[in-house]
Parts: structure tokens; C-alpha cells; sequence
């Protein structure tokens, strides 16, 4: 087991990048509970200094301003243009609207916008906009319904203070919260991909070394032998990687994760991109050559893999363009059957359908990912 | 005296498409030989080493060693031999004891007998200060002795060493020859190739000259300078030579060669005795004033370079 105990030294050598990445994912994990605080289904609106400057002073002016002073502060600003800009560029105000005279006819009734002064692209210039759209267009709503344009504004400023009464679901067991070794998981590929990508690569780089190959090819040692340690040491690394990746939810939510119905399934997926981040890894250290670039370019696997298929950003967030790339990508199945299983304690037989789907294609890209780089490897020993 | 072939090869052809590297070469080695391959660049000997250790396919011919054929899957050959390769073949990750450790485990599975055998590879070739130290850290000779640690550490019956001195310096090199000669002597047969000729003539016991992917001359340096021509060399400074004198030369017995360049005159004479005096006679009896002399037998360069056609690094 000589090629095998090799293997391990050098995976030795390496450990402090296993440690690093780890604490890493510790910290990522540690981070995002803070964050989260438990507090996901409370909501509180955001208030602003904001100033009305009335130059119409009929009812639906009127109406405005006391719509928009219920859910910010109104200041008293005088139609001075230069004050207006002096005290916006100190924000003591975020936002200025200016009420034209004819206001009904012109913006109601008219295709005329407010005149506003705002920040630029910011969010609070957004945020009232808004609000302001939402108030016209529901007057405008009710006044060609039939009512009084007295009457329509009472009744949007009244209706305005209702609440919804908002209930999660609780399809997952967790209050319908996102449960957090859901998080951690959601995490994982990360680590792994950059583990074991990082630490393999620099292995297969020394073994892979032409004089060193030779040197092993003389050697009284089959090459099947010699390759099969050298896959026993892959899948010891791997698996050991797995296990302290695995670990770490366990330590930091045992008694959560383990009520979890779907803890099973967390495991299996996890496992599968293992066998994703592994293979990966041997593309790795089939392409690269020299063990400078190896961080380089496992950042940019590891890094780009994750954004793209929802590992730092929740799958619902990215755009439609990347969800449709991020179907090449094994992340993307992983991220999806996470999803699933964070947002359901119970599958039905068609998420059960979908879990393995996304089992299997990690599998096949995994298998895919192993075959292209063996074909590499064999051209360039015959070439 | 009986001597026992240790590698036989017969007629070995080795083509890479239209190009013919091995061209039905034919080399015989004793046990307890320092056989030395020389040739040029491009002349085969890499490929003929190769072909030796099973890692390249041949088209034609018989590989035998230690009496049995060669082949990819001969692991009973393959353990009695070493192997020292032209660039340096270690684990950068790795220490010093920890490589030789490891290449000596591909061939001896005992740990203690392994532990006992790096002890006296390390002992051997004097890494004994840097066995904890990585081979970054090590400086161009040290490398180059653990180079040779790990190819000869499970005391191979036969070693292959393909340049084990390049870009060595010279206190390092004759560290290594000298290594080079007690493996021998404690009972290994060794194939040395170099591109430095005196090494091979410091070293070698049989020499082959190989080019174009054949066996030119098999012999001691001194059978080998025998085969040619040139027995003596005589340099001699000499002001103002006329065509006549050196036409005069060249009718001079024994001699076969006359140069005069830079106000040295060369004279390349077979073997007989008194050439010395017979040149500098007639240099007296015409007048011709002269400075330093030098004579010279031929060296294994002068063989190469009249067998091959080429100096040896052309």
C-alpha cells in the first residue's frame, strides 16, 4: 500500500486548506443564524423624512399628503429649489414631492407624472414612488367606479391602514421557516467543491508528474494496483471530508436536524455532491499543471458554481437567464433538491420523483465530469 | 573469464511513423559491468532505455534481461532494477526520507528491512543532515543525490542511470561518480549514459557509441581508441608556416592530418614511435621557429568525433 500511504502524506501536507475551508463554512453557518435571528416572519415598514410641497391645495393634494403621512414623517420645507437640494444632499429629507396646481385634471385625469425630487436610483426614492402610484391609481380606481373624488380619497386612506394577517405554512415542520441546517446545507457545495477540488488537485499534480509516472512505471508495482490505491486514497479523502462536512450540522443543530424527517435525504444529497466535487477534482488535476494556478482556478469553479446555481443566493432570487444556464450546472440539482426539502417535511410521490431526478443528475454529471477528464488524461499519454 | 550476459538485446526497431529512432541495434551487457551509452542527441540512447524499461513499445526484435524477455508486466525483472532518471523524480511534498521511503516501498514491503535499507541510501549518498528538509530546499547537487537515493535504495541488481550529472557542480559530480563506482563494486551492473565524455572514460568499464539508432563501436576506452585512425595528436605554436612546409608535413610519415590556424599547427599522426621527433627535426632543419609543444594521445572525444562524424553535444 505503498502508493496509497503516499497519497495520505501528501493529503497531510494539505490538511491547513481542509481546516481552513472548514472554518469557513463555520463561520458562513454562524453568520447567516445571526442574520436570521429567528425573526423571519416578523415585517416592519421603513419611515422617511419627507417633504409635500402643496401648490394646488385641493382634496386629492389634501389626500396625498395625509396617505403618505401615514407611513412617513412630513417636513415642512419652504418651495425654495436651493434649500430643497441643500437639505436632501444632507438627507434630512429623501423625498420631495411638488403637487402642481390643477393637480386633478393634470396627473388624475391627465397623463402628467408628480414632479418629485428624489436620490437618484436609490431605494427610498422607489419605495415612495410607489406608495404615491399605488394611492393615484386607486383613487382613480374608485372615482371611475363611481364614487366622489371626496369619497375615494377617505376610503383609500382608510382602507390603507388595513393589515393582511399573513400564516406560514407549515409544510416543513419548522413553522414553515427555512429550518437552519437547511442553510448550512444550502452552503455545502461550496466547501466541498473547494476542498476537495483544492486538495485532490494538488495531489493528482504530484502524482501526475511525468518523471515521477516513469519513475512508479518501473517500479515492481502493477499500474492497476498503483491506480486502485490511488482511487482507495481519493475515496478515503472524500469520505472523510464528507463525514466533517456532515458533522458540522450535526454539532451546531443536532437536536433540529435530527427531528428532521428529511435528514436521510440531506445526507444522500450531500453525498452526491461529493461524488460531483470529486470528479470535478480529477478534471482539475487532469487540466492543470502547475500547482500555482490550482487556487485560481478552483476559486473560479467553486466561486462561479455557486452563484450561478444558488448557493449564496436563494435559487427564487436569480434571474431567469442564470436559472436556465444553471441547469448545466450539478450545483443547480443540488440546490433544487435542498429547496425541496427544506420547504417540505412530507414528500409527495412527484417531489419524491423530483428528489431523485436531482440525485440522479448529480450522478450523471459527476459521471459525465470523470469521463471527459479520462479522455483528457488518455490523449495527452498518447500524444 | 566466464561472463554472464545480463541484458541481451537483439535487431530492436523502433519507428515513430516515418522516422527511425532504434534501427535494428544490437547490445550486449555483462553482470558486474559500468556500461556506458553514448551518442548524440537524437542518436536513441533515451529510446533505447525506454524500450529496456518496458515503458515504450517496440516493433522489432528481443529485449532479454537476466535471461527472461522484457515485458510491460515483467514485475520479477523490474524489481532488481533501479532506476536514476535524467530530470529529478520526487514528491515535492514529501521529505527527504519520506521520497526515498516511498520509492523504496514499491519494491520492498518489510518495513524494518525498508527502514534499515533508507538508512544506508541516505548513509550512501550523505543526505544524512537533510532527511526532514523538502527537495525545494534542497540545492542542485543535494537534489541530484536524491535522485539517485530513490533509484538506488532496494539495492537493485541493475541500475539505469541517464544523465545523473546534469547541471551538477563539480564537487557534487565526483561525489556521484564516486557513488556511482561502489554501487558497482558492491555487485550492481550499471548503464551510465552522459554527455560528458571524461565522466564516461572516468567511469566505464564498456563503452557503446550509438547514433542514428545504431551500435557504431562496443568496447574499452582503450579497444575503442584503438579503432581509430588518429594515435597522437601534436600541437605545436609555430610563427609564419608556408603551404610548402605544411605540404611537406603531410608527406611525413604516420601523419594523416595537417591544420594551421591562428599560428598553431596540428598534426594528427597514427600510431608509431618518434612521431614527436620527426616533426620538431624538420621544423629545426628548415628554420622555422617554434614555441610550445604538446602531444596528446586521442581521447574518447577524438573516438566519438571521428566514429560519429559530430562532438557529442552537436
Amino acid at each position: 500500500m505503498t502508493v496509497f500511504r503516499g497519497f495520505l502524506i501528501i493529503t497531510k501536507r494539505n490538511i491547513h486548506i481542509i481546516w481552513l475551508y472548514l472554518l469557513l463554512f463555520l463561520g458562513i453557518a454562524i453568520m447567516v443564524q445571526k442574520a436570521a435571528g429567528g425573526n423571519t416572519s416578523e415585517f416592519e415598514q421603513v419611515s422617511l423624512n419627507i417633504a409635500v410641497i402643496d401648490r394646488d391645495g385641493g382634496k386629492l393634494a389634501k389626500g396625498l399628503a395625509d396617505y403618505l403621512s401615514q407611513y412617513h414623517t412630513l417636513v415642512e420645507l419652504p418651495d425654495e429649489p436651493s434649500i430643497i437640494q441643500d437639505r436632501m444632499f444632507y438627507r434630512e429629507v429623501y423625498y420631495v414631492a411638488a403637487i402642481p396646481e390643477d393637480f386633478e385634471e393634470r396627473c388624475l385625469y391627465g397623463d402628467e407624472t408628480l414632479p418629485v425630487t428624489k436620490v437618484p436610483g436609490s431605494n427610498s426614492g422607489f419605495y415612495v414612488d410607489q406608495q404615491i402610484r399605488i394611492f393615484m391609481n386607486e383613487v382613480r380606481i374608485m372615482v371611475s367606479s363611481g364614487f366622489s373624488l371626496s369619497e375615494a380619497v377617505e376610503e383609500v386612506i382608510e382602507h390603507s391602514a388595513d393589515e393582511a394577517e399573513v400564516t406560514l405554512i407549515d409544510k416543513n415542520g419548522f413553522g414553515g421557516k427555512q429550518p437552519m441546517h437547511a442553510f448550512m446545507y444550502q452552503y455545502m457545495p461550496y466547501i466541498l467543491i473547494s476542498i476537495l477540488c483544492y486538495s485532490m488537485s494538488y495531489i493528482m499534480i504530484a502524482f501526475r508528474n511525468e518523471d515521477v509516472k516513469r519513475r512508479m512505471m518501473c517500479s515492481a508495482i502493477p499500474a492497476r494496483s498503483q491506480n486502485l490505491q490511488l482511487a482507495l486514497g481519493v475515496a478515503v479523502v472524500g469520505i472523510a471530508v464528507y463525514g466533517l462536512c456532515t458533522l458540522m450540522p450535526f454539532l451546531m443543530y443536532g437536536k433540529t436536524f435530527m427531528k428532521d424527517p428529511n435528514m436521510p435525504y440531506y445526507l444522500v444529497n450531500s453525498f452526491m455532491m461529493t461524488l460531483v466535487s470529486l470528479s470535478l477534482s480529477f478534471l482539475i488535476g487532469t487540466l492543470v499543471r502547475r500547482e500555482e494556478i490550482i487556487s485560481a482556478i478552483v476559486n473560479v469553479v467553486s466561486l462561479g458554481m455557486s452563484f450561478l446555481c444558488g448557493v449564496f443566493v436563494e435559487l427564487e432570487v436569480l434571474g431567469k437567464g442564470v436559472r436556465t444556464f444553471a441547469q448545466f450546472l450539478p450545483a443547480y440539482w443540488y440546490e433544487v433538491a435542498n429547496g425541496l426539502l427544506s420547504n417540505n417535511s412530507s414528500l409527495s410521490p412527484a417531489q419524491q420523483t423530483s428528489l431523485y431526478t436531482c440525485y440522479g443528475l448529480q450522478i450523471l454529471f459527476a459521471a459525465a465530469i470523470l469521463g471527459v477528464a479520462m479522455v483528457i488524461s488518455r490523449i495527452r499519454q498518447t500524444a | 573469464m566466464q561472463t554472464t550476459n545480463i541484458i541481451q538485446i537483439e535487431n530492436l526497431v523502433k519507428r515513430y511513423q516515418n522516422l527511425v529512432a532504434l534501427d535494428h541495434l544490437n547490445l550486449t551487457i555483462h553482470e558486474g559491468e559500468i556500461f556506458g551509452l553514448l551518442g548524440p542527441n537524437g542518436s536513441g540512447k533515451t529510446t533505447a532505455i525506454n524500450c529496456l524499461l518496458a515503458l515504450l513499445k517496440y516493433d522489432k526484435g528481443t529485449i532479454t534481461i537476466f535471461g527472461k524477455n522484457m515485458h510491460p508486466n515483467s514485475y520479477d525483472i523490474k524489481k532488481q532494477i533501479g532506476v536514476v532518471m535524467q530530470n529529478v523524480a520526487v514528491f515535492e511534498q514529501m521529505s527527504v526520507w519520506e521520497n526515498i521511503d516511498y520509492f523504496c516501498g514499491l519494491y520492498v514491503k518489510d518495513k524494518t528491512r525498508r527502514k534499515q535499507l533508507v538508512e544506508e541510501a541516505v548513509r550512501f549518498t550523505g543526505l544524512e543532515d537533510f532527511t526532514k528538509m523538502r527537495p525545494k530546499k534542497l540545492s542542485g547537487g543535494l537534489l541530484r543525490r536524491l535522485n539517485i537515493a530513490c533509484g538506488i535504495v532496494h539495492k537493485p541488481r541493475l541500475i539505469i542511470m541517464d544523465e545523473p550529472t546534469v547541471a551538477v557542480d563539480p564537487q557534487s559530480r565526483n561525489k556521484i561518480l564516486e557513488g556511482i563506482v561502489e554501487l558497482n563494486r558492491q555487485g550492481s551492473t550499471i548503464i551510465y549514459t552522459s554527455h560528458y565524455m571524461e565522466e564516461v572514460e572516468q567511469i566505464c568499464t564498456r563503452i557503446a557509441i550509438i547514433d542514428h539508432g545504431r551500435v557504431l563501436a562496443t568496447g574499452t576506452t582503450e579497444e575503442l581508441k584503438q579503432m581509430i585512425k588518429t594515435g597522437e595528436t601534436i600541437t605545436i605554436e609555430a610563427l609564419a608556416l608556408e603551404e610548402t612546409a605544411l605540404a611537406e608535413i603531410r608527406e611525413l610519415p604516420h601523419v594523416f592530418d595537417v591544420s594551421y590556424e591562428d599560428q598553431i599547427l596540428k598534426v594528427k599522426l597514427g600510431t608509431a614511435r618518434h612521431n614527436l621527433v620527426r616533426i620538431l627535426n624538420y621544423l629545426q632543419e628548415k628554420d622555422i621557429s617554434f614555441g610550445r609543444v604538446f602531444s596528446e594521445l586521442p581521447t574518447l572525444n577524438d573516438v566519438f568525433l571521428e566514429i560519429t562524424g559530430k562532438e557529442l553535444r552537436d
